[in-house]
C-alpha cells in the first residue's frame, strides 16, 4: 500500500498561474477523477507528479519520497506510470517491441553483452517476451503482437500505451484523457478493463477527463481544478451537485 | 472480461528475419571472394567501402535510431587515424593491439561530446558538435610534437604476428571488422538499447516517464557511435598510409551524414548500401568530361526527392515489406 | 588597435549576417537548414556579374534584375526539390539542398570556371568615415545598413501582412495554419523565395569585399549557421548579433591568442554558450503541449 500525496503545490510559466497551493492525496487502489475545464492545470499536476514540470512551490511524495525532487526517468522507477492524451510510440516497430521498451528496466544487461548477444540476454529477452504476451492477453490484443503499430487504429495505440505502463511494476498510474479518441464499445471495454486492473495489480488511478458519465462511472472521488485552484474534492454525485463546480463549467460552456 | 474489439486480418505483419539473414550471408560470401576479380584500384576502393560501411553503422546508431545529429565524426574518424598510427608507429604497439585501443580512447572522447549535446537539439547540436570537430581537428594540427601537424604523418604498411599486412591482408581486416560490427548494430538494433533509443527519438517525455535514463543512453550512442568510427579511422589510416588532418574536415562528417540519410535512416542494410553508394558513384562518374560533381550532385538530389527514406528503404518497401 | 578589430570584426560578422538572415527565413518557416543558400547566393552573385561585364548593365541595374533572379531561382528549388519532400523527414530534404549545393558550384565552374574575378562595388573607393580616430570603411556602413533593412523588412512582413502571419502560422504549428487558411506549399515557396532574394543581395556585397570565384560562400556558409545558432535562429535580430559577436571574437582570438587556434577558440566560446543557452542568446524556446 502507498500514498502519493501532492503537498500545496503552485506552479508558474512566467508570471501565469498555473496551479495555486493545490493539496490532496490518495492511496493506492482508489480511483480519483480530476476534472476542471480547459487550461484549469490539469495536465500540468499530472506533469508535476511525473517529474516533468518543477512546482515553484510546495512538493509531490510517494510515501516518503519526495518525487518533486526528481526527474521523470527516476519517478517512473518509483512505480508512476503515466499514459498520454495522445500515445507517443515508434510507430514502425510492432506491437510487441513497443512493449518491450517498457521491459528495459527489469531487462538490466550490459551494453557489451547486448552487442554480443550473450546466451543471458536471449534468456532475459525470452523472459520479457512472455511478461508481454501475458500483458497483450490482459489487454486482448494479444492477436495484433507483431503488428507494426502505424497499421493499427487509435484504439489500439492507446491500449498499448497502458500496456507499457502495467510493465513497469507500478503502484499509481497516472491517465490522461484516455477515451478522447475512442468509440463506445471501446469505452466499455476500458472502464471494465481499468476496474480489472486495479483489483488485480491493486494500484492507484489518477484519471483526468471530460466525459462526466465515464468519469462517474469509473471513481470513487473527483477532484476538481479550476483556474490553478482546487474548487471541490468528494464523491462524484456530491461534487457535480456542488454550484461552484457548475458555475465553471457553465462559464466554460458560455465562452465556447 | 469483454474480449476487445475483433481484430482479425490486420495487414503488415513483420515477416522473420531469415531473408535478412541469407542477404547478408550471401552479401558477406560475394565480400570473401572478390579480391580475386579486381586490380588494386578496386580492390582499394572496396576496402574504402568497408571501411565506410564502419562508420555509418555508427552514425546511423546516432543519428537513424536516436535521432542526434553529428557533424563531428569526420574529427572522430581522424582522433581514431591519428591515436591507431601513433600507438604502432611511435609507441610501437602491435597493429591488432593499438587499433581497439586507440578506439577506446576516442570513445571517451565522443562521449565528453555527448555531455554538452544532451540539451541541444536539431541545428544548434549540429553546430556544437561541428564545433567539436573543429576544435578536435585543430588540437592534431597544433599538436606537432606528436602528430606531425599539417605536414601529415607518412606510415609503413602495418605488421600482424611478423607478417606484412598488404592489400589483400588489410581488406580482409576490414571486412571482418565490418561483419564484426554489422552483428553488434544488429544486437543493439533490436535489443533494449536500439529500442529505447528509438522511443527517444520519437518522445524523450514518452520515454522518460517509462523510466528510461535519457542522458545514460545519449551518452552511450554517442560512445559507441565514436567507436565504431575510430575503428574505420584506424583501418583507415593504414589503407591511405599518409594521414593528414586537413582530410578530417566538416566536410567529410557532410560525406557521412549523406551515406547513412541515402541508405536510410535508422536501418542497418541502408548503411552498407549507403557507403557503397557514396564510394562508387563518383568513380562511375569519373569518366564523364568535366561534371563528375555535377551528376553526383543530381543523382543525390534525385535520390532524396524520389527516395526520401533513402535506397534501402525504398527497396524494402518494393519488395512488399514493413 | 583593439577598435581596429572589432571594426574589422563587425564587418566580417555583417557577411555571415546576410547568409544567416537568408537561411533563417527559410529554416524558420520550412524546418529545412538550406545548406545550398551559400550556393544560391554565388550563382545570383554570377548572375549580376554577367550583367555588368558581358552586358554592361549600370551597377544598380544590375542588382535589382540580379536580385529578382534571386528570388526565381528560390521558388524554382523550392518547387522542384523541396515541395515533393514535404512530410519526409527533415534530414532528407537537408541531404538534397547538400546535393543541390554540389550541383549549383559545378555548373558554376562549368560556365565560369574556376578562376577569380574581381567583382565592382559603388562604395570600393570612398574614403572611410573616421569615428572617434578608428577608420571605419564604407562597406562595411553600407553592409550593417543593408542588413538592418534587411531585418527591418522581414520583421514587419512577418508582423503585419496576412501572407506574413500565414507563414508564422506555419512555423508554428501546420494544423493552425491550415485552419488560418494558409498553405503550407505557397508559404514554403514564398520562404524560399525571399531566401534566394536576401541570399543574392549577400553574395553581391560579400562579392567585392573578397574576390569572385566558384567558392565564394563556402567558408562563410558554415560561419553563418555558427553565429546565428550563437545569437538564436528564432530571432531575427539575435541572427544578426550573433554573427557580429562572432566576427569580432575571430578577429580578436586571432590577434591575441592564437592565429590558427582562433576558429577553435571561437566555437568553444559557441559551445559554452549553447551550454548555457541551449536556445542561443537570443532565441526562446518553442513552448509544445505536451
Amino acid at each position: 500500500m502507498g500514498r502519493l500525496a501532492i503537498e500545496n503545490v503552485s506552479v508558474d510559466f512566467g508570471g501565469v498561474h498555473a496551479l495555486k497551493d493545490v493539496s490532496f492525496a490518495f492511496e493506492s487502489g482508489s480511483i480519483v477523477g480530476l476534472i476542471g475545464p480547459n487550461g484549469a492545470g490539469k495536465s500540468t499536476l499530472l506533469n508535476c507528479i511525473s517529474g516533468i514540470t518543477r512546482p515553484t512551490a510546495g512538493r509531490v511524495r510517494l510515501d516518503e519520497a519526495v518525487l518533486s525532487e526528481r526527474n521523470a526517468s527516476s519517478v517512473a522507477g518509483l512505480g508512476i506510470g503515466r499514459v498520454f492524451q495522445h500515445p507517443e510510440l515508434v510507430l514502425d516497430l510492432s506491437v510487441r517491441e513497443n512493449l518491450m521498451i517498457a521491459c528495459h528496466r527489469s531487462l538490466g544487461y550490459g551494453l557489451v553483452s547486448e552487442l554480443l548477444m550473450v546466451p543471458s540476454v536471449w534468456r532475459r529477452e525470452r523472459e520479457a517476451a512472455g511478461r508481454v504476451a501475458d500483458v497483450l492477453r490482459r489487454l486482448g490484443i494479444a492477436d495484433s503482437a507483431d503488428a507494426e503499430v502505424r497499421n493499427l487504429p487509435y484504439g489500439h495505440r492507446k491500449l498499448i500505451d497502458l500496456g507499457r505502463a502495467l510493465l513497469m511494476d507500478i503502484g499509481f498510474l497516472l491517465l490522461d484523457e484516455p477515451i478522447a479518441g475512442l468509440n463506445d464499445p471501446e469505452i466499455a471495454h476500458l472502464t471494465e478493463l481499468l476496474f480489472e486492473l486495479r483489483r488485480e495489480f491493486g494500484f492507484g488511478i489518477l484519471v483526468v477527463e471530460h466525459n462526466m458519465p465515464f468519469v462517474s462511472r469509473l471513481c470513487e472521488r473527483l477532484v476538481v481544478l479550476d483556474l490553478g485552484q482546487l474548487i471541490a474534492d468528494g464523491r462524484p454525485a456530491d461534487v457535480l451537485g456542488d454550484a461552484r463546480v457548475i458555475a465553471s463549467y457553465l462559464g466554460e460552456a458560455a465562452d465556447a | 472480461m469483454t474480449n476487445a474489439t475483433d481484430i482479425a486480418g490486420l495487414p503488415g505483419r513483420r515477416s522473420s528475419h531469415g531473408s535478412e539473414l541469407v542477404l547478408a550471408g550471401l552479401g558477406v560470401a560475394l565480400a570473401c571472394v572478390a579480391p580475386f576479380w579486381l586490380n588494386g584500384y578496386g580492390l582499394y576502393l572496396l576496402t574504402l567501402t568497408a571501411i565506410f560501411a564502419i562508420v555509418a553503422l555508427g552514425l546511423n546508431l546516432l543519428t537513424g535510431y536516436a535521432g542526434q545529429i553529428s557533424l563531428c565524426h569526420a574529427a572522430l574518424f581522424g582522433v581514431g587515424a591519428y591515436a591507431t598510427a601513433l600507438l604502432t608507429s611511435k609507441a610501437g604497439w602491435p597493429y591488432l593491439v593499438s587499433l581497439p585501443v586507440g578506439a577506446l580512447l576516442t570513445t571517451a572522447i565522443g562521449a565528453a561530446v555527448a555531455v554538452p549535446a544532451l540539451r541541444l537539439k536539431n541545428l544548434y547540436l549540429a553546430i556544437a558538435t561541428l564545433g567539436f570537430g573543429v576544435v578536435l581537428q585543430k588540437t592534431i594540427f597544433e599538436w606537432r610534437s606528436l602528430t606531425g601537424g599539417g605536414g601529415g604523418l607518412s606510415l609503413a604498411p602495418p605488421t600482424i604476428a611478423g607478417h606484412e599486412l598488404g592489400a589483400t591482408g588489410l581488406y580482409y581486416l576490414a571486412l571482418a571488422f565490418l561483419v564484426l560490427g554489422l552483428w553488434g548494430a544488429w544486437n543493439l538494433s533490436r535489443g533494449r538499447t536500439g529500442r529505447a533509443l528509438r522511443l527517444i527519438k520519437e518522445s524523450e517525455i514518452a520515454a522518460a516517464s517509462l523510466g528510461i535514463h535519457i542522458a545514460r543512453y545519449k551518452v552511450t550512442a554517442f560512445a559507441v557511435s565514436a567507436f565504431y568510427t575510430a575503428i574505420a579511422g584506424g583501418l583507415f589510416a593504414y589503407l591511405v598510409r599518409y594521414i593528414n588532418p586537413e582530410s578530417f574536415n566538416v566536410g567529410l562528417s557532410i560525406g557521412f551524414l549523406s551515406m547513412i540519410v541515402i541508405g536510410g535512416l535508422g536501418t542497418i542494410g541502408g548503411s552498407i548500401v549507403g557507403a557503397l553508394f557514396y564510394v562508387v558513384v563518383p568513380e562511375l562518374l569519373r569518366g564523364i568530361k568535366d561534371a563528375p560533381g555535377l551528376v553526383f550532385g543530381v543523382v543525390l538530389v534525385m535520390v532524396m526527392v524520389f527516395m526520401p527514406q533513402g535506397l534501402w528503404g525504398m527497396a524494402r518497401r518494393f519488395l512488399g515489406r514493413r | 588597435m583593439i577598435a581596429n578589430l572589432i571594426v574589422g570584426g563587425l564587418a566580417a560578422g555583417c557577411l555571415y549576417a546576410m547568409v544567416a538572415i537568408a537561411i533563417v527565413i527559410v529554416l524558420n518557416i520550412t524546418d529545412i537548414a538550406n545548406f545550398a543558400q551559400g550556393e544560391m547566393a554565388m550563382l545570383t552573385t554570377f548572375f549580376a556579374y554577367w550583367l555588368l561585364d558581358d552586358l554592361g548593365l549600370p551597377w544598380w541595374q544590375a542588382v535589382a534584375i540580379a536580385a529578382v533572379f534571386g528570388l526565381v531561382q528560390g521558388v524554382i528549388v523550392q518547387q522542384v526539390i523541396i515541395r515533393p519532400l514535404i512530410g519526409s523527414p527533415v534530414l532528407s530534404a537537408i541531404i538534397a539542398t547538400l546535393g543541390l549545393n554540389v550541383v549549383l558550384n559545378s555548373v558554376a565552374g562549368l560556365i565560369w570556371g574556376h578562376q577569380t574575378y574581381t567583382f565592382p562595388s559603388p562604395f570600393a573607393f570612398s574614403a572611410p568615415f573616421h569615428v572617434g580616430g578608428v577608420a571605419v570603411p564604407v562597406t562595411s556602413v553600407v553592409n550593417i545598413a543593408v542588413g538592418l533593412a534587411i531585418i527591418l523588412g522581414m520583421t514587419l512582413f512577418l508582423r503585419a501582412t496576412w501572407t506574413g502571419m500565414g507563414m508564422r502560422a506555419a512555423s508554428q504549428n501546420q494544423t493552425v495554419a491550415r485552419l488560418m487558411g494558409v498553405s503550407i506549399t505557397k508559404s514554403s515557396a514564398i520562404a524560399w523565395g525571399l531566401g534566394g532574394l536576401v541570399g543574392g543581395i549577400a553574395g553581391i556585397l560579400v562579392a567585392p569585399a573578397v574576390f569572385l570565384d566558384t567558392n565564394l560562400m563556402g567558408a562563410l556558409l558554415i560561419k553563418a549557421f555558427a553565429g546565428g545558432v550563437l545569437g538564436g535562429l528564432n530571432s531575427l535580430i539575435g541572427v544578426f548579433l550573433g554573427c557580429l559577436a562572432l566576427g569580432v571574437a575571430e578577429n580578436l582570438t586571432s590577434a591575441y591568442l592564437s592565429p590558427s587556434f582562433g576558429e577553435a577558440i571561437t566555437f568553444l566560446v559557441i559551445i559554452a554558450v549553447l551550454i548555457v543557452r541551449p536556445e542561443g542568446v537570443f532565441g526562446h524556446v518553442k513552448v509544445r503541449k505536451a
